[in-house]
């Protein structure tokens, strides 16, 4: 065998893996989709359709339209927060910087029963403000810190300090530097910090499931674990499952179209 | 430098360590706090005891061998799947490279999903029912076996460990790998001999992450693990314990210790694959 096929069986491999691994990932998104336009119909026939999309229409979209208002409060929570923090650990030096940021991620890597479980408690004895719409998004915003910090981390690492500096030179000063030179160039990267924030925060139920019973409010995916404890895999279960995934989808896939995968790498992919 | 100057980094991270303080640490010593109370007494008048840690060694060793038994051969899964995916995306393929790595967002929509869709792939009349017919494997049994458990964790996790062992190839210089080929070994001699053991500390973070992630699941053992694995899990007992039992004590005192389990092998993992950023 020549070296030249040895290469393309090698590149079929390759990509023939890759796909099938792909496929398997992609697995539950399928089939719940499938599930969502595949119903009966009274008379027991089975058809494919949006019915399962329109029953769901009244009842599930106001637990839809909460989760986005929770999500994008913790964006905007998180990006006033986090853009400061992570410019304050890449350019400044000072003792303490690697454990200070290794406090920060703590949260990231509690399992999120207990955090969600130690929430309750301090929201019932110190911070009763909390039992509510607030609670969820100082949860959230404390619990998805990281993915902001992570992002811009990465994002001041690739502005060189020279267009800063360049700026400050010829009279800027440092909020103008900051505002027109510095934001512009790390935008990306906060993007990809509120691409990630946002897909996690929408999607987030255990933390959201245990405050659910103080503060009585059900967010979507909360909403669509109760329905599948109750009634199991119905197609309007799916269908509720599918439009949260495919909301999801859609941001990603307009993230990923505008800025691609540069200012993800380094953070959740190779 | 100048007081001022020296301030100014710290003036900066502020509200964030204000938000994890508040939000993060002080929770948790609440947590730590309540799980030396016996019950609910927290609430009314504390009882302080220890036999919440002391019921961790005999009542509930058994849920921590089931949860550790279940994510650590999630994560091992992860391993087997995950290597030679990483090693084609960083080594062999450009070409849609982007595609899929995008397809690496999805397990990250959360395990509620993963759940559900493999929960409905085995339910008889799903579309897996044919092939189980076939092959003669009860449909129930299979959604609500240990394998199917494991499955669904391992997708679950995938991406985390794929960041690990990815962080680790891309940190072998191409160069060493080129040498051995100039030398004359081939290309399975040159994996097996370099690649493999320069990344091996990649391959044990990657583990541990994905044991670490696993740990935190919910849905999955509710949903797929069957009788043993959604009572038993840990994640669900302490859900079980003090929202259903009202056992705050018990159900933080092994919150606490999760938490500190899974602290430290996610520490060891950053460690192992030089994960940490900064």
């Amino acid at each position: 065998m020549k070296p030249k096929d040895t290469e393309r069986i090698g590149q079929f491999v390759s990509y023939g893996y890759v796909l099938a691994v792909s496929v398997f990932l992609l697995v539950p998104f399928m089939v719940t989709v499938i599930r969502s336009v595949t119903y009966s119909l009274p008379d027991g026939t089975t058809t494919v359709g949006l019915k399962p999309y329109f029953d769901i229409m009244g009842s599930f979209w106001p637990k839809v339209y909460l989760s986005l208002s929770i999500a994008v409060t913790t964006i905007m929570i998180d990006t006033a927060v986090g853009i400061p923090a992570a410019y304050a650990l890449v350019r400044y030096a000072f003792p303490g910087k690697r454990a200070l940021y290794t406090l920060l991620n703590g949260v990231w890597y509690v399992p999120g029963i207990c955090y969600a479980l130690s929430l309750i408690l301090a929201y019932y004895f110190l911070y009763k403000w909390a039992l509510g719409y607030w609670g969820f998004i100082a949860a959230y915003s404390a619990g998805f810190l990281l993915l902001m910090l992570m992002t811009c981390i990465v994002a001041f690492k690739y502005v060189d300090p020279c267009y800063e500096e360049s700026a400050s030179c010829l009279g800027a000063g440092r909020l103008t530097t900051f505002f027109k030179v510095t934001m512009p160039l790390i935008g990306p990267g906060v993007s990809a910090g509120i691409l990630l924030i946002f897909v996690l925060s929408f999607n987030e139920f255990i933390t959201a499931l245990l405050l659910n019973l103080p503060t009585k409010l059900m967010t979507a995916p909360v909403r669509v674990f109760a329905e599948i404890t109750r009634a199991r895999a119905t197609p309007y279960i799916a269908a509720e499952a599918a439009v949260l995934q495919l909301i999801s989808l859609a941001v990603v896939v307009v993230y990923l179209k505008i800025v691609g995968t540069k200012y993800l790498r380094g953070v959740v992919l190779v | 430098m100048t007081i001022r100057d020296r301030l100014k980094p710290l003036a900066l991270l502020t509200p964030a360590i204000a938000l994890e303080v508040g939000l993060f640490f002080v929770p948790l010593a609440m947590l730590g706090i309540v799980s030396f109370t016996s019950r609910d007494s927290f609430f009314f008048t504390p009882e302080w005891t220890t036999k919440n840690y002391e019921s961790l060694f005999s009542v509930f060793s058994f849920d921590f061998q089931v949860t550790f038994g279940l994510v650590i051969v999630a994560a091992f899964l992860d391993l087997l799947l995950g290597f030679p995916f990483t090693y084609i995306m960083t080594r062999k393929i450009r070409k849609y490279s982007d595609v899929f790595r995008a397809v690496m967002l999805v397990p990250l929509f959360g395990e509620l999903y993963i759940a559900y869709g493999f929960y409905y792939l085995f339910l008889p009349g799903g579309p897996l029912y044919f092939i189980l017919d076939i092959l003669e494997i009860p449909a129930l049994k299979a959604m609500y076996s240990v394998q199917t458990a494991v499955i669904a964790l391992a997708v679950y996790t995938f991406p985390f460990a794929v960041y690990n062992i990815g962080i680790s190839l891309q940190g072998i210089d191409p160069a060493i790998e080129e040498s051995a080929r100039c030398l004359g070994a081939g290309w399975f001699r040159t994996f097996w001999k370099v690649t493999l053991p320069m990344c091996l500390p990649g391959l044990l973070g990657a583990w541990l992450v994905g044991i670490g992630w696993g740990l935190g699941a919910f849905a999955i053992p509710v949903m797929m693990g069957g009788a043993m694995i959604s009572q038993r899990f840990l994640s669900v007992e302490v859900y079980s314990l003090a929202l259903l039992q009202l056992d705050l004590g018990t159900a933080s005192a092994i919150g606490i210790v999760l938490a500190l389990v899974a602290v430290t092998i996610f520490y060891f993992s950053l460690k192992a694959s030089r994960g940490a950023l900064i």
